[in-house]
């Protein structure tokens, strides 16, 4: 294992299809394309965010990374060379404090029934990470890291407000030393103030233990704020991946022009030009042929219905998947 | 810079919470303690809770403090006019042996079907090959005679030779008296007033028999005064002289050399005494008897009863052996007199209403209902809890595997459980109880036969339950986290979903708990559960099943019922309030 790689996560074509069953016998009638065809790398001690519409399977992308569900197909390639689904149970458990997840819901995620500090401490003593007898210390350390207080170490979770509790979370993934957090919008069930005081501990602690986010959102300028690489997903494909700063001014998929026309600009006097999205998003159990946005896309042309489109390099690390980039695809600007 | 900042934000944060002190004044509960704060500020639940403290008391302690055994058995001392004795007038022949030895039942009969109806001083009859002739002396009062070969007489020409027969001695005189009546050729002759006869055997022999005394046969009876006169009373001399004195009308006789003086009631009763005036014997034709067998009359009482008779009283008083008057009613049914008594008889005390001694009086068997009551509840509550843990025991293995694993083992044990839950309960314990009614079990043993039972019967509630919480826990984030974290999976199991699934089962199972003692009531009540000897409060409400009881006897089973419904409220209570105190989303 080689700690030192630069790649902390290399995703090559992961798929996640989740089987419909129905009838008498379960009969797989059809699958949810949750997840298709995505590819990118992490480079240590970088944040990416990812964003798209609720559906377009974010949360199962991290989730499927850490092998929290199995993967269909594809690879996910940690440190260099460790992949989950080859490791065996025990070698699996031994490398999962490497590799943690902060969830969404700060209340659900923490057993009701444990007092905070064995919370953080239980995983820290099941690996060894520190002495038995150093363990209470580091505790109120990472606790106090976390913007926690040594005195709530006794508390259950429901005495501590989400804010608090998300902490609480953050303290847990951080206490095992980690290299790599999926953060499964940590921030979404949080209000605005709460919000900044979490981002701003994420980043603190990304100086502080050199930390690899992946960071999932639906909330551009959050990503905006954290992240280094952004990428975009639609219905399960990554429609356009780049660093932070390109894609933000330069976003060339029109599915990103659309999103990213959405965030709302702290200045009255800016006319905003919002790309207003026609329909809803499609059913990932039956997604559109050819390129899955075409049904909503505004420049779409006959071809876009018919061929997938194939992920482009436009250079500087920016890749897109859209015909309009592909002078091979036989996009036509001028057909009605 | 920034990590400078951080640290003295999070010093000044610290020094802001230390300031407001409110972080450390605010007393930290654990779950547990929350929820037996909430728990005790419901009323309800408190009320349950005494109720089922009042409950374990009463039937642990109670138990224990009882003066009298679950088991024990009362008697109450009773009077009731019971038969005590029989008397009868005696029409039948009685009969006295010389010899002591009873008269051979051939001669018996044939002497009461000729006496019948025969006037006359004699009868002759034969029985046995012999020849009897009874002389009657009086009306009723026979002597019987026998004719008893002494030997034999052979005529040899004017040779007479008498032998005498085996264990048999023929005087001198009697020789000659027998040769000279042989040579005569007489064939009866007298000597000292006795009646010789010479039979003629075969040829020139003849028989020689003397008429001796074998019997008397009279009507009358004789009753020792005292057991230590029993064998004089039965002598045959004494009693052949003594009567003949009565029929003759004399007050003495003499037997055996001694003199005795008779006092003379009646024709056919008479008290015979010594020459000191000792009452020795009571001579009577009315025979008294007890009833019942194995109690000896005194002598004194059958001749109260016999004077009463005679006097044709209905009732006289009789001081028994310990100086208590006794009230006696004599009545006559056809040829019988019964004599019956108010007596003290030992009765079980059944249903006697409740008193100081007994505060609910006592049952059907004569036990008392509180002891009953106090050792039943031990069996209903324990009853309860054994089978509640028993079930839970299976249902969480079960439900806890088949919610864990899911797939195919969770379809695989939940068609098990269908299956289990498709036994119809009742007939199954019902079957059961009669097998073990037939195999005469144990009643110990089956006790723990029908808690396995139940036990095994009721399971799959509870197997439902942990399932269906365990497939929903482990969805649950926290539960991903653990994963996520690489937590032990028996530490996943044991810390995390055990923790979290138990308030739930916590209160099934107080809640299970009053159903389990309804249903075991139920089958003591329909007498497939606990037997005799063991006491279940289904079985003491089972004893007043009867209309009788039901309608007079309130305390046998008002409150064996009473405490079923308060046992099962108080159960139902307490869980109530622990479902609530367990819910979060109830304020604290």
């Amino acid at each position: 294992m080689s700690e030192n790689s630069t790649n902390v996560l290399e995703v090559r074509n992961l798929c996640k299809y989740f089987p419909i069953k129905a009838g008498l016998f379960s009969r797989v009638v059809g699958h949810v394309h949750a997840v298709e065809d995505v590819s990118f790398t992490l480079k240590r001690g970088t944040t990416m965010g990812l964003v798209g519409e609720s559906g377009c399977g974010k949360t199962t992308v991290g989730k499927t990374l850490l092998n929290l569900t199995p993967k269909t197909s594809g690879d996910v390639i940690f440190n260099g060379n460790v992949q989950l689904d080859k490791l065996s149970r025990k070698q699996l458990r031994e490398f999962r404090p490497k590799i943690q997840i902060i969830f969404q819901d700060p209340y659900a995620s923490l057993s009701p029934r444990l007092p905070v500090g064995e919370i953080i401490g239980e995983a820290v003593r099941e690996h060894n990470i520190v002495p038995e007898n150093e363990l209470d210390a580091y505790v109120s350390r990472i606790m106090k890291s976390c913007g926690l207080f040594d005195y709530q170490k006794d508390r259950y979770p429901h005495e501590f407000s989400g804010g608090q509790r998300q902490r609480i979370c953050i303290a847990r993934a951080i206490a095992l030393n980690p290299d790599f957090i999926v953060c499964d919008e940590p921030v979404s069930a949080l209000d605005v103030s709460i919000q900044a005081q979490i981002i701003n501990l994420l980043e603190d602690l990304q100086k502080e233990f050199n930390l690899t986010y992946l960071f999932i959102s639906h909330d551009l300028s959050v990503v905006q704020h954290i992240s280094d690489t952004v990428g975009v997903m639609y219905l399960g494909n990554m429609v356009e991946f780049a660093d932070k700063k390109e894609i933000f001014a330069n976003p060339l998929h029109p599915y990103t022009k659309a999103l990213f026309s959405a965030i709302p600009v702290p200045d009255p006097t800016v006319k905003m030009n919002r790309i207003i999205l026609e329909g809803s998003i499609p059913s990932p159990a039956n997604p559109p042929s050819g390129c899955k946005f075409h049904t909503r896309c505004k420049d779409c042309r006959g071809v876009c219905s018919q061929k997938v489109p194939k992920v482009m390099d436009m250079g500087n690390g920016h890749t897109v998947a859209c015909h309009i980039y592909d002078p091979e695809s036989g996009y036509d600007k001028e057909e009605a | 810079m920034s990590d400078i900042n951080k640290i003295n934000n999070t010093e000044q944060n610290e020094q802001e919470q230390m300031s407001l002190d409110d972080g450390r004044r605010v007393k930290v509960l654990s779950p547990g303690m929350m929820v037996f704060k909430r728990f005790i500020r419901n009323r309800l639940a408190i009320v349950g809770i005494c109720i089922l403290v009042f409950m374990f008391t009463f039937s642990f302690l109670g138990g224990v403090i009882s003066p009298y055994r679950q088991d024990q058995v009362f008697y109450k001392v009773d009077s009731a006019n019971k038969e005590y004795a029989g008397a009868v007038v005696n029409t039948d022949y009685r009969f006295t042996t010389v010899d002591g030895k009873p008269l051979s039942t051939m001669v018996r009969a044939t002497f009461n079907s000729q006496v019948k109806g025969k006037e006359g001083d004699a009868i002759t009859f034969t029985a046995d090959k012999t020849a009897y002739t009874a002389l009657k002396i009086d009306d009723g009062f026979y002597v019987i005679t026998s004719g008893e070969e002494l030997g034999s007489v052979t005529m040899l020409g004017k040779i007479v030779d008498v032998k005498a027969a085996e264990g048999k001695e023929i005087s001198a005189e009697l020789k000659a008296a027998a040769t000279a009546a042989a040579a005569a050729g007489q064939e009866s002759f007298e000597l000292d007033g006795t009646a010789y006869t010479l039979t003629k055997d075969m040829g020139k022999s003849y028989k020689l028999s003397g008429m001796g005394e074998v019997a008397l046969a009279s009507m009358l009876n004789f009753d020792a005064a005292d057991p230590q006169y029993s064998v004089l009373a039965a002598g045959y001399e004494f009693r052949k002289n003594c009567e003949a004195a009565m029929h003759a009308g004399q007050t003495t006789f003499t037997a055996d050399g001694t003199e005795y003086s008779l006092e003379i009631l009646s024709e056919t009763d008479a008290t015979i005494r010594d020459a000191s005036g000792t009452e020795l014997a009571n001579v009577s034709n009315i025979i008294v008897n007890p009833v019942t067998s194995g109690v000896v009359l005194p002598a004194s009482y059958k001749d109260a009863v016999v004077e009463a008779i005679l006097a044709k009283k209905t009732s006289f008083e009789y001081v028994n052996a310990e100086g208590n008057t006794e009230k006696h009613t004599i009545q006559m049914r056809s040829n019988n007199y019964i004599i019956s008594t108010e007596q003290q008889t030992y009765l079980i005390d059944m249903y006697s209403p409740p008193s100081a001694e007994h505060p609910l009086g006592t049952d059907d068997h004569g036990m008392d209902v509180l002891t009953r009551l106090m050792y039943g509840g031990r069996i209903s509550l324990m009853v309860g809890f054994i089978v509640m843990i028993l079930e839970n025991i299976i249902g969480i293995i079960v439900g806890g595997i088949s919610g864990y694993f899911g797939g195919w083992v969770d379809t695989l044990l939940m068609r098990f459980v269908d299956l289990f839950n498709s036994i119809p309960y009742y007939p199954m314990m019902i079957i059961a109880g009669a097998i073990m009614d037939s195999f005469e079990v144990n009643p110990y043993l089956r006790l723990y036969m029908m808690m396995a039972i139940m036990g095994i019967m009721g399971w799959t509630g509870v197997a439902r339950v942990v399932r269906g919480q365990i497939l929903s826990l482990r969805e649950q984030d926290f539960m991903v986290a653990t994963e996520a974290t690489g937590i032990k999976v028996s530490r996943r199991i044991f810390r995390h979903l055990v923790p979290n699934v138990m308030p739930l089962l916590i209160v099934q199972a107080t809640m299970g708990l009053g159903g389990i003692i309804l249903a075991e009531a139920t089958l003591s009540f329909l007498g497939l559960g606990i037997k005799y000897p063991l006491a279940s409060w289904g079985t003491i409400i089972n004893s007043s099943s009867n209309i009788y009881v039901m309608t007079n006897c309130w305390y046998l089973w008002i409150p064996a019922g009473l405490l079923i419904v308060l046992t099962v409220l108080g159960f139902n209570f307490v869980g109530d309030g622990l479902r609530d105190a367990f819910d979060p989303k109830m304020k604290r």
